[in-house]
């Protein structure tokens, strides 16, 4: 059942950042729905998951990108294995640690695929600090606050969590 | 908030830094491979991922018609007016340009040049967008299957489009030509000087290594210069805007702007073979467009 529903979710991410995503940028840059999906796989059900889900998710993106795959599959499994990690350490999840955390996943997945691609020489790191990386990763953030309010507070997660418990 | 508590367990986490460690390793130690053996594996699954963003690009795109038919409608009586002269003019330069073709004819019968073979071409539509911040690209609905593979050169009735960078079986990404990572091999129509066309981060493109002594101007045709696989010779890529001509550079460079509005090309034909390369379309009058259902 969860396979099916991974599978979902990353058909899903694919179709968002392939077709629907570009008419919704600002200031034509996108946020990254897929690292942000994973941080939150990564949160609720594990490092193992998480990374899974994140590998898969790289791998299926880069096929519709000209970005390096292996930068993609790694920054999308780091990122999810790295929220497990972080979800194990918290016995709460606030707003302001969740966007905070996004912003710094982010930030690093920024940097990493920014090594990994060999960009041209117009590109410098400052530029690319600037106009990419920062600006895609308050998007994150931003993105990442709206999910967490749908989760937490419209699909009433800390109840379910509880009832699992039980 | 309290924390959903549904997480794996400690077995699972040291499986998950093994898995992750042995990608890492695995990228660092044999990255050409990898990259091979997860591309080869990924035509297959970009050609099963290529039926849900083919569904929401036509869903998009009915929308879009929906929209452009009849809701904005605004202006469309001054654009047909502007259209109608656009046309008048256009038919006068068709029948001059008819005159120079048939002149060319004539003169390489005289010479007995060997006629060129024509591009062989297959036809595809644009379903998506660039799915990242980092490259400008477009997503075609053809892929490894209709014999599209990477490198190969992508335009339009107006010019150069782009590159094939990538194909799965349904599939194919294109670099678009304003990408600062994409280099084309350019010339100037008039003055016939030899560069290469690089795009810019502010999405138009650059001509450079053009000679000092070349009198390159505002308003120069840059075209493809076959030198380098993918395009033939010929096609527009775009105008020049502005000379840089900086103070002891051993080059000048210009700015070019792209004959085809990447933002907006729907349609496109991706080039399969250039001149020379295919025998079927040797002697026809115009390039052989393959299209499929």
């Amino acid at each position: 059942m969860r396979v099916l529903l991974y599978s979902v979710l990353i058909a899903g991410l694919v179709v968002l950042h392939t077709t629907l995503l570009p008419h919704l940028s600002v200031w034509d840059i996108k946020p990254d729905v897929g690292l942000v999906a994973v941080c939150f796989v990564g949160l609720l059900a594990g490092e193992l998951e998480g990374l899974l889900v994140g590998l898969f998710l790289g791998w299926a993106m880069s096929l519709f990108s000209a970005g390096d795959l292996a930068a993609s599959m790694t920054v999308k499994g780091g990122a999810g294995f790295l929220a497990g990690l972080a979800g194990r350490q918290m016995a709460q999840v606030t707003p302001i640690l969740l966007v905070s955390g996004l912003l710094v996943a982010s930030i690093g997945g920024g940097l990493v695929t920014m090594w990994a691609a060999k960009l041209s020489e117009q590109q410098n790191i400052w530029w690319v600090l600037q106009t990419i990386i920062v600006p895609q990763a308050c998007l994150d953030a931003v993105i990442g606050g709206i999910g967490y309010w749908l989760l937490w507070s419209r699909f009433h997660l800390d109840r379910l969590a509880t009832e699992q418990e039980l | 908030m309290r924390m959903a508590n549904f997480r794996s367990s400690y077995g699972a986490r040291r499986l998950a830094l093994g898995v992750f460690l042995l990608v890492l390793l695995g990228f660092f130690l044999l990255p050409h491979q990898l990259q091979t053996m997860f591309q080869g594996l990924g035509g297959p699954v970009g050609w099963v991922l290529s039926w849900p963003v083919r569904m929401v690009a036509s869903i998009e795109d009915g929308i879009g018609e929906v929209w452009y038919r009849y809701l904005a409608l605004q202006g469309v009586e001054d654009e047909n007016r502007r259209l109608k002269k656009e046309i008048e003019q256009l038919q006068g330069q068709n029948s001059q340009l008819r005159e120079a073709a048939s002149a060319t004819e004539r003169l390489t019968a005289l010479l007995e040049f060997k006629a060129q073979a024509l591009p062989t071409m297959v036809a595809a539509q644009v379903i998506g967008r660039n799915t990242d911040n980092w490259y400008r690209t477009i997503i075609l609905n053809k892929g490894t299957s209709d014999g599209i593979r990477p490198d190969m050169g992508v335009v339009t009735s107006a010019g150069v489009v782009g590159r094939i960078v990538k194909a799965t079986l349904a599939t194919s990404v294109v670099l678009l030509v304003s990408d600062p990572n994409n280099a084309i091999a350019g010339l100037i129509q008039r003055t016939r000087d030899e560069g290469i066309v690089e795009g810019t981060t502010e999405g138009l493109a650059r001509l450079k290594y053009i000679p000092l002594l070349s009198n390159v101007r505002s308003g120069d045709h840059v075209v493809t210069s076959g030198l380098v696989g993918g395009f033939p010779r010929g096609l527009a890529i775009g105008t020049i805007t502005k000379i840089d001509k900086e103070e002891g550079a051993l080059f000048q460079s210009a700015e070019v702007r792209p004959e085809v509005d990447v933002t907006r090309v729907e349609e496109v034909l991706v080039i399969q073979s250039s001149y020379g390369a295919n025998e079927e379309s040797q002697g026809e009058g115009l390039p052989s467009v393959k299209t499929k259902p």
